[in-house]
């Protein structure tokens, strides 16, 4: 029995489904030249979540909410989820990084799922609050979802972002923080510490839940609460660990930046993933 | 922190292998800070990347990851200038330019501190497009007074490009290229402030270029050679200030001059040698050769400088036209 509602009536263990299979499609996106694939199988519950419940269809095929992702390499949650939906075919997104391929590892704006061009980090969360701005200025009762690394927080950008977020009370907006401890030289709390993130968020003016990044009921839940907050924008702090889900590959760990095509036994993770996918489904049929 | 894990995020940015790269900046300012207790250096996270590991692991407290800050670590570097101290301050060049244009400009240059910025991945030489692509970082820095600009075209020069940031009595820019593969031995060399080097003669035409280009100059000049085309090549190291006497003798003896840059042909060095030319009325063939006025994607090196025309054969392309020019 599913405790939490979707917001579609989706079932949880569908969601968990997705999610598998979306760590699935990262792995094979990335094995053939590497690339964040710790990022996307840590973000693949949060994914499928966002695309597969909480943002509503808009009747033509694509979202009629919205979604900014503020930095570049966590491109790979999104390629991984919409080649799940549809949106992208998988032999597509095998070309990402390679000379001359339109997919790419940072992604630009008007690539399928990109709304700005991200990459330079900490400016998202300023944009996603531009938008949520304008949509309520023009009646639109979409929201907006944003999706930034504890990494990001370093930037003062951010909290300038938030502080506009705090004073407008931009309540269709919601930041998705990937609290991963992880940034290009090493652990987040060695390196410059941004905890306690939460806090920080609510002394900004925001709503904020601290919840496993990788529970797809907390994340409903913590979407439910987001929707219910009227007043003020809302931020979700996602604790999240890299390769969280593919246990033979959390001993790369130390590695999981950039995942290098050889620093990794990608048949053993996607093995894993789909031992994974098979034990769920089989749930599913019970 | 682990080789393994130094390896991998080096490799992270440049060139995506599981390889150890050549460190030849780094362990030169490592050399450099052991001399002259002035020197501390900052890093905005890229550490590796930057060629900083090693000072971070050997002299640790000389060494500050500020995290992914760029104007901070500037205002940082400011107030530490301001006590005395030499910061060396490390990003990327989009980054390091770009995020902390006036910090740089109100607590660097203005106060002519010396606080020497050092960014990696110049202009197109990044797989990450245009997010991490500095086209018009030269531009920018060179309208900057107080400013110097040394970009290195190899290895070789590395460890000059520290000399060069320590004897100019302010703020730098070093435009870094960390090489993707080892080089082949080398022997340091020497440069000097608002000097070219001559690195082949030729009475033909000349090429002015700098950095990743200059090689690809001297490729297509050994093509033109063959032609019968003589070119001279000038590795033009410091773009700011620029060697204008170099940049008038090449115009009398040679006639004809192009410039080859990794970078925007909108204010870089070839806008600055066409300054140079224009303001003592001289009047003769001329070429830009660069990016012409739009963003990039990302991709290989040579890739990227071939998709973009900045590489040996759009060099000989412009370098055939010039003489016809000059008939």
């Amino acid at each position: 029995m599913n405790r939490k509602r979707s917001r579609s009536g989706v079932s949880i263990l569908e969601l968990e489904i997705v999610a598998a299979k979306i760590r699935r499609n990262v792995l094979e996106i990335c094995r053939g030249q590497g690339g964040y694939a710790a990022q996307g199988v840590a973000l693949a519950d949060i994914a499928a979540t966002l695309y597969f419940d909480e943002m509503r269809p808009d009747g033509k095929g694509w979202f009629f909410d919205r979604f900014i992702l503020s930095n570049g390499h966590d491109a790979i949650m999104t390629y991984g989820a919409l080649a799940e939906s549809g949106h992208y075919e998988m032999e597509d997104l095998k070309t990402i990084n390679a000379d001359g391929s339109w997919v790419d590892q940072s992604p630009i704006e008007g690539q399928p799922g990109f709304e700005i061009t991200a990459g330079s980090l900490g400016q998202g969360p300023s944009q996603a609050a531009g938008l949520a701005w304008a949509l309520r200025r023009q009646g639109s009762n979409a929201r907006v979802h944003c999706l930034f690394s504890d990494g990001e927080l370093q930037e003062g950008n951010v909290w300038e972002g938030a502080m506009f977020a705090g004073h407008q009370r931009l309540s269709n907006l919601c930041y998705i923080v990937d609290n991963n401890d992880m940034q290009a030289s090493g652990h987040t709390r060695k390196i410059m510490s941004v905890e306690p993130v939460d806090e920080k968020f609510e002394a900004f003016g925001f709503k904020t839940r601290r919840i496993q990044g990788t529970s797809v009921a907390d994340l409903l839940d913590a979407f439910e609460d987001a929707r219910a907050t009227t007043d003020k924008p809302f931020a979700m702090i996602c604790d999240t660990k890299p390769w969280d889900g593919i246990d033979c590959l959390q001993k790369a760990q130390p590695l999981a930046h950039f995942t290098a095509k050889d620093a990794v036994k990608w048949d053993e993770g996607i093995a894993e993933i789909d031992a994974e996918i098979e034990r769920l489904e089989a749930e599913r049929t019970q | 922190m682990s080789e393994i894990l130094t390896k991998l995020e080096a490799a992270d940015f440049i060139n995506r292998s599981f390889k150890p790269l050549p460190r030849s900046y780094g362990d030169a300012l490592v050399e450099a800070a052991k001399a002259d207790s002035r020197i501390v250096a900052l890093c905005a996270d890229l550490v590796p990347p930057t060629e900083t590991d090693r000072f971070r692991d050997e002299l640790p407290h000389r060494f500050e990851n500020v995290g992914i800050a760029e104007a901070n670590m500037i205002g940082i570097a400011g107030g530490m200038a301001r006590s005395g101290e030499i910061p060396f301050c490390h990003s990327f060049c989009a980054f390091i330019v770009k995020r902390a244009l006036d910090q740089i400009t109100m607590q660097a240059a203005y106060p002519k501190l010396p606080i020497k910025l050092v960014g990696f991945l110049p202009g197109v030489a990044t797989i990450l497009g245009v997010s991490h692509q500095a086209i018009e970082d030269v531009a920018i820095l060179r309208a900057v007074p107080e400013m110097a600009i040394f970009e290195p075209s190899g290895p070789e020069y590395h460890a000059a490009m520290v000399r060069l940031a320590l004897d100019w009595d302010g703020p730098v820019y070093l435009r870094m290229k960390r090489p993707e593969t080892p080089p082949p031995p080398f022997e340091p060399r020497t440069l000097s402030i608002g000097k070219g080097v001559i690195r082949r003669e030729g009475g033909d035409m000349t090429i002015i270029s700098a950095g990743l280009c200059v090689a690809e100059s001297l490729a297509a000049a050994t093509t033109l050679g063959e032609e019968g085309i003589d070119a001279r090549v000038v590795d033009m190291a410091s773009i700011k200030p620029l060697d204008a006497a170099l940049v008038l003798e090449s115009a009398a003896s040679s006639g004809a001059i192009i410039t080859a840059e990794n970078h925007s042909i909108v204010g870089g060095l070839g806008s600055a040698v066409a300054e140079v030319l224009a303001d003592e009325g001289i009047g003769l063939p001329f070429k830009r050769i660069g990016v012409q006025d739009r963003f990039c994607e990302g991709g290989t090196t040579p890739y990227l400088m071939n998709q973009f025309g900045i590489d040996a054969t759009a060099i000989a392309d412009a370098a055939r036209q010039v003489m016809r020019r000059k008939g």
